[in-house]
């Protein structure tokens, strides 16, 4: 009565993605401290392309976990991935870690979430054989795309960044924690915008036709989509110049993938067509 | 007593515009179909049932909701922190927000149709292009008059939340409030109209949706129209009361005893509505009657 | 929007030595937190594992029917578990916040108040659209009498069905749940947000009164966080769907409690470590 979700196979193996996703999140996120050797903002959207990355993973991830039928639906493994990536990715932007916060944040993440998926597998009871690895994956992924999401919007990962910003008051700037990632509440709309990009592509895709390019460009346009509300944002927090750089990077990046999005749609449907009536099928 | 008088005001126009958000927002689902109704939608082609129905599969409504009011209010902020005057800047926020919701919807409905090819459903892309609009408009009347609730709520009644938070707890709150209430209407009464009048939809007949409308062959408006009119009507009122009365009680009691005179007026409601809601089920037991004769429990 | 089991249902069996080693994690978690931050840390994830506990346990009320409750084909909200009880939860939460300077007790009592009454207003409503939008009565398929009301529950289910709407237990189940989730929700944010008043000023150098918004919005982000990850286990403790307390997989609440515990435990560590290293 419900959908079928069959295990699909074939496609890039699980294994390929994961290591090219966590290098590509992490190069991304170092490019970004580019900006504090050059002591700029122009290099914030690389942030961005951290986050896409990053999904790209994650969303290969829920892919492997839901196809085993986990009970319930898929958003919600989304939203315990950003749950438990949250605070996982705070703790590793503190001054202590300096420059390791990536790395800091990836392994946290995936101590928390090893932990999670034990306690879903045998505390639970869920006995799913991809729990325990797919939820130490995901919260990394939560962890690393929120990472990205703060780079992209304020230009560092260091907790002093997301939590001062500056206000012009009567012409003079000054210094504000009201008007930062974290004191104006931005965390939120990236906590949101990750957890549900990252489970959007599978549950889009979901059916007996399933196809992992298809999935994949899915993601790479949901990552791009965010990061264009990301750095409308961000123009706020940085430099105007920077914020259009990310901007247009975004908006060139989600107008190719949603393109080729369609393309594969049309690849992959039954039929295109146009004001046209439902065909008739034998005996209904 | 101004204080009063003034909180009263905000409450009252919170309480309107949460109302208006929770039909727009029922409305948006049924002409989308999300949620819980849409496992039909996405059913009916394994079936054998091909239709002309809109398959947004976005999640459910309470993340999507929470998702697009805390980016509406979000982009708000950012534009009100760049010293832009406040109702332009939650205008333009909602807009950007219903944009993003018209893209997903979009990509919901290719990716889950091109998934059914098997079972020969088409892509119908008159579908895409008609619906897609009709939904952003209901998210923009949703997600907007979340956000002004939320910047009001901050602003005007003093929360310690910002804004991007409140739109996120608001979201989540009216999507579960909407769902709760519209869903089985939309799912039982619209999708399954052929079958009997007063009864559930027996397991037998899953995936065996109407297809063909009172003229023609059924689409989402036609599901809008229809649902908008009780279940749409019933979600707001469901969202408007819950927001009214949990702003109301704070702001008239929560100086009275120290606090506790606000907990004790809502405990008193909650116990009003459980004896409306007794009253209701006790009314459907005499007057509608048992579908058999009453067996007797050994 | 859920996907059919394709390997066999693990069922409500209990698994022993897991538990055991849950609550081995929870001590040791507890320990750590002693030696790095002994005094208002501690007090703080304790208070972050109860209210942990709170949402989990008050999860297990609320009754979800899931997509046969939108055809009316079983009783119970036609939304998902976890979204659901965050949605009560999180209304809960924004009323506790603003009761925050009246003390905790009160601030609790609030939110779960606060959650408790949203449930009371989406049941009764929910019920308005069964019997007077759809004209069906409220009938359970679990249990033959209704344990609260005595109604007998049988003959008032449509043929073909597991039941439909919200019998009166379910009703009282839905704001109970509501009430322990906003509870619970609004303790964790209420320990969170003590700690870091007391801590971020001295640590990031900023007076007390500007730093506020910080940790207002840490300590909320927190709590909706790990409000998410104890309602996603309880949804993975029920399996997606539960009628309410009178349910047979309500009993499984045990391993949602020692679950809830750990994973409150850990997430709450976490979040403390950002103010006591």
């Amino acid at each position: 009565m419900s959908v079928k979700v069959e295990v699909i196979e074939g496609g890039i193996p699980h294994n390929k993605i994961m290591i090219a996703g966590l290098v590509g999140t992490l190069v991304c996120l170092y490019l970004t401290y580019l900006n504090v050797l050059t002591n700029t903002e122009v290099f914030a959207f690389f942030g961005g392309l951290a986050v896409v990355t990053a999904l790209i993973w994650g969303s290969h991830t829920i892919k492997v976990l839901c196809s085993y039928g986990i009970g319930t639906g898929v958003p919600s493994a989304g939203m315990i991935a950003f749950g438990s990536g949250v605070m996982a990715m705070l703790l590793a932007t503190k001054p202590i870690f300096g420059m390791a916060a990536p790395i800091v944040a990836l392994v946290l993440a995936a101590i928390i979430g090893f932990i999670l998926g034990y306690i879903s597998n045998n505390i639970l009871n869920m006995k799913i054989p991809a729990m325990v690895r797919a939820l130490t994956e995901m919260a990394a992924v939560g962890a690393l795309s929120l990472m990205g999401f703060a780079a992209l919007i304020t230009g560092g990962f260091t907790f002093a960044g997301l939590t001062t910003g500056t206000v012009n008051m009567l012409g003079m700037t000054v210094s504000s924690n009201q008007i930062s990632f974290i004191g104006g509440g931005l965390i939120a709309v990236a906590f949101l915008l990750g957890a549900i990009a990252i489970q959007h592509p599978f549950n889009a895709c979901l059916g007996p036709g399933w196809k992992q390019d298809r999935m994949l460009m899915l993601t790479a346009e949901c990552g791009f989509l965010s990061m264009i509300v990301a750095a409308i944002m961000s123009f706020a927090l940085i430099s105007a110049g920077s914020a259009i750089i990310s901007l247009i990077v975004a908006i060139v990046g989600w107008a190719y993938t949603y393109n080729q999005y369609i393309c594969l749609s049309k690849r992959d449907a039954a039929a295109w067509l146009d004001a046209k009536p439902i065909p008739d099928m034998e005996g209904h | 007593m101004v204080q009063i008088v003034f909180g009263i005001g905000i409450t009252a126009l919170a309480g309107a515009l949460a109302t208006i958000a929770g039909s727009a927002e029922d409305t948006e689902s049924n002409i989308g179909s999300q949620g819980d109704p849409n496992s039909q939608v996405q059913l009916a082609p394994q079936m054998g049932f091909i239709h002309r129905i809109f398959n947004k599969a976005v999640a459910g409504e309470p993340p999507a909701y929470g998702l697009w009011c805390a980016l509406g209010a979000g982009l708000a902020w950012a534009f009100m922190a760049m010293q832009m005057n406040p109702v332009l800047a939650i205008v333009l926020g909602c807009v950007l927000a219903a944009l993003v919701q018209g893209v997903y919807a979009t990509t919901a409905y290719l990716g889950r149709t091109a998934s059914l090819a098997k079972f020969g459903q088409p892509v119908y892309v008159d579908i895409l292009k008609s619906m897609t609009s009709v939904t952003m408009a209901h998210a923009f009347i949703a997600i907007f008059a979340v956000v002004t609730l939320c910047h009001l709520i901050n602003g005007a009644l003093g929360h310690p939340f910002p804004l991007p938070l409140l739109g996120l707890i608001w979201g989540i709150a009216l999507g579960a409030a909407g769902s709760a209430t519209g869903n089985p209407y939309y799912g039982k009464e619209r999708q399954y109209q052929n079958q009997k009048f007063g009864a559930g939809v027996p397991i037998s007949a899953s995936g065996n949706i109407v297809r063909y409308a009172e003229a023609g062959e059924r689409n989402s408006l036609d599901n809008g129209f229809f649902t908008h009119k009780i279940g749409g009507s019933a979600s707001g009122v469901c969202f408007g009361l819950i927001v009214f009365l949990e702003i109301w009680r704070t702001i008239l009691f929560e100086n009275v005893s120290a606090g506790w005179g606000a907990i004790v007026v809502g405990i008193l409601l909650i116990l009003i509505f459980t004896v409306v809601d007794r009253y209701i089920e006790v009314w459907a037991r005499r007057n509608y009657g048992p579908y058999t004769e009453a067996k007797v429990v050994s | 929007m859920s996907a059919v089991a394709a390997k066999p249902q693990a069922g409500g069996a209990m698994n022993p030595t897991a538990m055991v080693v849950g609550v081995i994690m929870l001590l040791i978690i507890l320990a750590l937190c002693w030696y790095v931050s002994p005094g208002l840390g501690l007090m703080a994830l304790i208070g972050i594992i109860i209210g942990g506990v709170l949402i989990g346990f008050g999860t297990h009320f609320v009754p979800v029917g899931g997509a046969p409750a939108a055809m009316g084909q079983a009783p119970g909200i036609a939304t998902g578990v976890a979204m659901l009880a965050a949605g009560a939860g999180l209304a809960g939460l924004f009323g506790g916040a603003w009761a925050a300077g009246q003390g905790w007790v009160i601030a609790t009592i609030t939110g779960g108040v606060g959650g408790g009454l949203m449930m009371a207003i989406t049941c009764m409503m929910v019920n308005f659209i069964y019997v007077f939008g759809m004209g069906i009565p409220s009938a359970s398929g679990k249990v033959a009498k209704d344990p609260i009301t005595g109604d007998t529950q049988a003959e008032f289910k449509s043929q073909g069905t597991e039941g439909h709407g919200l019998p009166f237990v379910s009703f009282v189940g839905g704001v109970t749940g509501g009430f322990l989730g906003g509870a619970g929700g609004t303790l964790i944010y209420l320990q969170l947000l003590s700690l870091y008043e007391t801590k971020l000023p001295t640590l990031m150098g900023v007076p007390a009164a500007q730093v506020m918004p910080i940790a207002v919005a840490a300590a909320g982000i927190f709590a909706v966080g790990l409000f998410l990850v104890n309602a996603v286990l309880t949804a993975y403790n029920i399996t997606g769907t539960i009628e309410g307390p009178h349910d047979p997989k309500f009993k499984r609440w045990p391993r949602a409690i020692v679950a809830s515990a750990v994973a409150s435990a850990l997430c709450g560590f976490v979040a403390i470590l950002i103010v006591a290293i």
